[in-house]
């Protein structure tokens, strides 16, 4: 009887499976051969020297010369990908900060709405490489010059690539901003999802704005927030504001290093992006869920073990007044 | 007198509450505030198109003439037909349109088959492959474009037919899910796949439909605007894209970002070749910013007109289904 429950279920759930794959199938396919091979494959070619001949690709085993090349023969490669961290550390703050103030503003009711979401929105639309270089190279985007700030000529004793970085923040922030157009749509997805008898519940109780800010909106929009800063991460590789770039670019096509060089570039250069964006999860994990809800179970089940204790303890009391009770209307 | 002495208190207060309000959020201080911020950052996202659309109507007089600032003293059309016939206009446009759109049809597509898969089966690795997902959009593409190149170089070889130089392998790339920012495309259908509720499918199918048959007549024909934001979204991307384009490509085929690229070069070629006017310093064919901006203007007007008609499947497309999910 169970066999025969059971036997349709299963197979329901195989035929499930295989209908899944096959819509699935085209994108798993491009997935192995497209992405996962090639990220693979990047790493190999890192180590060996790649040369292209009338046999085709030949690979030549070369210990870690690659990496040499890149991180100490060439004088622009180690600079540039520090240029490129300490643009993502300002930039990405930056970025997500300014979007959920945008997000937080574009959220209420009021005149012209819509016009100001679509004017934030426009950069993601115009967007492109050459349009940003363009635009840079013919100072159009510099609206004020942030080096006659007395603040910035501290900074710039301390760390000049550091002042490099915001004095180029401040000079491209149009551009900059720019980057700001998906995280906040994203973030007004998050914020209309909210519900609003959490804020009205809040505000009954006495919260303040900041306070419900800080205590609900926050909390509840870290998932986006996460998701907001992988987004930025990756967007802002790929910009010219990015200067390494172009320069794996050039390498693919740079004959005297060949390919390999250009691998171990592309694979140092993803590593750090990688490491960035593991880090973006660290930062933004969600400390309190796991802990709190551990609390909580730990809590009921310790209250659940004192309540067993002290029922069972009153259960023995009662018996045994019970039996003194019974014992003594016994004796009577 | 009592009427007298209240009234003052009472005006105030009404003063008051119409500045600041019951709730900070709805006085007036609050709005004005939040419109000149909102004013304040749109004239910073703003910015550079504007300059953008002065410099191209200036004279190259009006440039170097330090006392003009935005409005341009002689209005010239001269830079935007300069521009036009450097980025060799109405051909490169019309390819960046087709090239764009087929990768985009495809791109959608695939989309829409993987978000069907994730949002109503149950397969095995089901979790494993949703990271995967997340995974393809994580990894750099340099990383990954070193490979695929080879891959192309090494077809074309054996095969005997030419890859680099067309369409070919980006269409590939896009026809197996592996385009610009596909996982994002993925997601986005894979949330609004999930909205749709289950029982429409479970009636059909016991109505004897198939899965292709579920697929393509309620689930496609139920989400067409949501088809139309993915579109569109594919579609902007692919053609503002150049990198990957630039190493598939190189320039067999004139694309408006590409030629964009190589604006300056190709004007210094091209103005060489005008008689008389070439070389003098301050001529009227010396490259200078405002012929660039008009080129930028005319890379941009296609995108930008398109976004004016469509800014609601836009900007309301993807605010409501999100690419987060729950």
């Amino acid at each position: 009887m169970k066999q025969r429950k059971n036997k349709p279920s299963r197979s329901f759930q195989k035929q499930q499976s295989r209908t899944g794959y096959v819509f699935f199938f085209p994108w798993m396919i491009g997935f192995l051969i497209f992405t996962l091979f090639p990220f693979l494959y990047t790493i190999y070619l890192s180590f060996h020297k790649v040369s292209l001949n009338v046999l085709g690709w030949t690979t030549a085993f070369n210990g870690i010369d690659n990496y040499v090349t890149a991180l100490l023969r060439n004088p622009n490669f180690t600079p540039a990908l520090i240029q490129f961290f300490l643009s993502e550390i300002v930039y990405v703050p930056t970025i997500l900060i300014i979007s959920f103030i945008l997000a937080i503003l574009l959220n209420g009711k009021f005149r012209f709405r819509t016009a100001f979401r679509i004017i934030y929105f426009l950069p993601v639309i115009v967007i492109s490489g050459s349009v940003m270089n363009q635009l840079m190279n013919s100072g159009n985007v510099q609206i004020g010059n942030v080096r006659r700030i007395f603040i910035y000529q501290i900074m710039e004793s301390y760390s000049p690539a550091l002042a490099d970085v915001i004095a180029f923040l401040f000079n491209n922030f149009a551009i900059v901003l720019w980057f700001t157009g998906i995280p906040i749509v994203l973030f007004l997805n998050g914020l209309q999802k909210i519900n609003p008898q959490l804020f009205e519940a809040a505000q009954i109780d006495g919260a303040t704005s900041w306070q419900i800010l800080w205590k609900i909106t926050i909390p509840i929009i870290r998932p986006i927030l996460l998701v907001a800063s992988i987004f930025t991460v990756v967007q802002l590789g790929m910009f010219p504001i990015n200067p390494v770039y172009g320069m794996i670019q050039t390498a693919i096509f740079d004959t005297v290093g060949g390919l390999g060089v250009a691998s171990s570039y592309a694979w140092i250069y993803s590593l750090v992006v990688l490491v960035l964006i593991g880090a973006m999860f660290f930062i933004l994990r969600d400390p309190s869920k796991d802990v709190y809800v551990v609390n909580i179970r730990e809590e009921q089940a310790e209250k659940r073990r004192k309540q067993l204790k002290s029922d069972k303890f009153r259960a023995s009391m009662d018996r045994f007044f019970k039996k003194g009770k019974e014992a003594t209307d016994d004796e009577a | 007198m009592k009427l007298k002495l209240e009234r003052p208190k009472v005006n105030t207060s009404k003063l008051k509450r119409k500045l600041l309000g019951y709730n900070i959020s709805d006085g007036l201080v609050y709005r004005i505030a939040v419109y000149i911020l909102l004013v304040a950052i749109a004239y910073v996202f703003l910015y550079p198109l504007l300059r953008m659309i002065s410099m191209t109507f200036m004279s190259s007089a009006d440039i170097i003439n330090p006392e003009i600032d935005w409005v341009p003293q002689n209005w010239s059309i001269t830079n935007l037909r300069v521009a036009w016939s450097v980025l060799s206009m109405p051909n490169t446009i019309l390819n960046s349109l087709w090239y764009s759109g087929t990768l985009a049809l495809a791109q959608t597509f695939i989309s829409a088959m993987t978000g069907f898969a994730f949002a109503r089966y149950q397969f095995k690795f089901k979790n494993f492959w949703f990271a995967m997902v997340l995974m393809s959009f994580i990894i750099p593409v340099p990383v990954v474009l070193i490979p695929r190149w080879m891959m192309f170089i090494t077809a074309q070889n054996m095969t005997g037919i030419k890859m680099i130089g067309t369409v070919f392998p980006q269409l590939l790339m896009a026809i197996a899910g592996q385009g610009v920012y596909s996982a994002i495309l993925i997601l986005i259908f894979f949330n609004f796949f999930k909205m749709i509720p289950v029982v429409l499918d479970e009636a059909a199918k016991i109505d004897g439909a198939s899965s292709w048959q579920v697929f393509y007549h309620i689930i496609l024909k139920m989400s067409v605007p949501t088809i139309a934001t993915v579109f569109l979204f594919s579609f902007v991307w692919n053609y503002n894209e150049s990198y990957i384009t630039a190493t598939f490509l190189r320039s067999a085929l004139k694309l408006m970002p590409l030629q964009l690229g190589l604006f300056d070069s190709i004007f210094e070629k091209m103005s060489a070749n005008v008689p008389g006017a070439s070389g003098a310093p301050g001529g009227q064919f010396r490259i200078n910013e405002s012929f660039k901006m008009a080129a930028t203007l005319i890379t941009m007007a296609p995108m930008m007109i398109m976004y004016l008609f469509v800014q609601k499947q836009f900007v309301e497309g993807i605010e409501k289904t999100g690419i987060t999910g729950e």
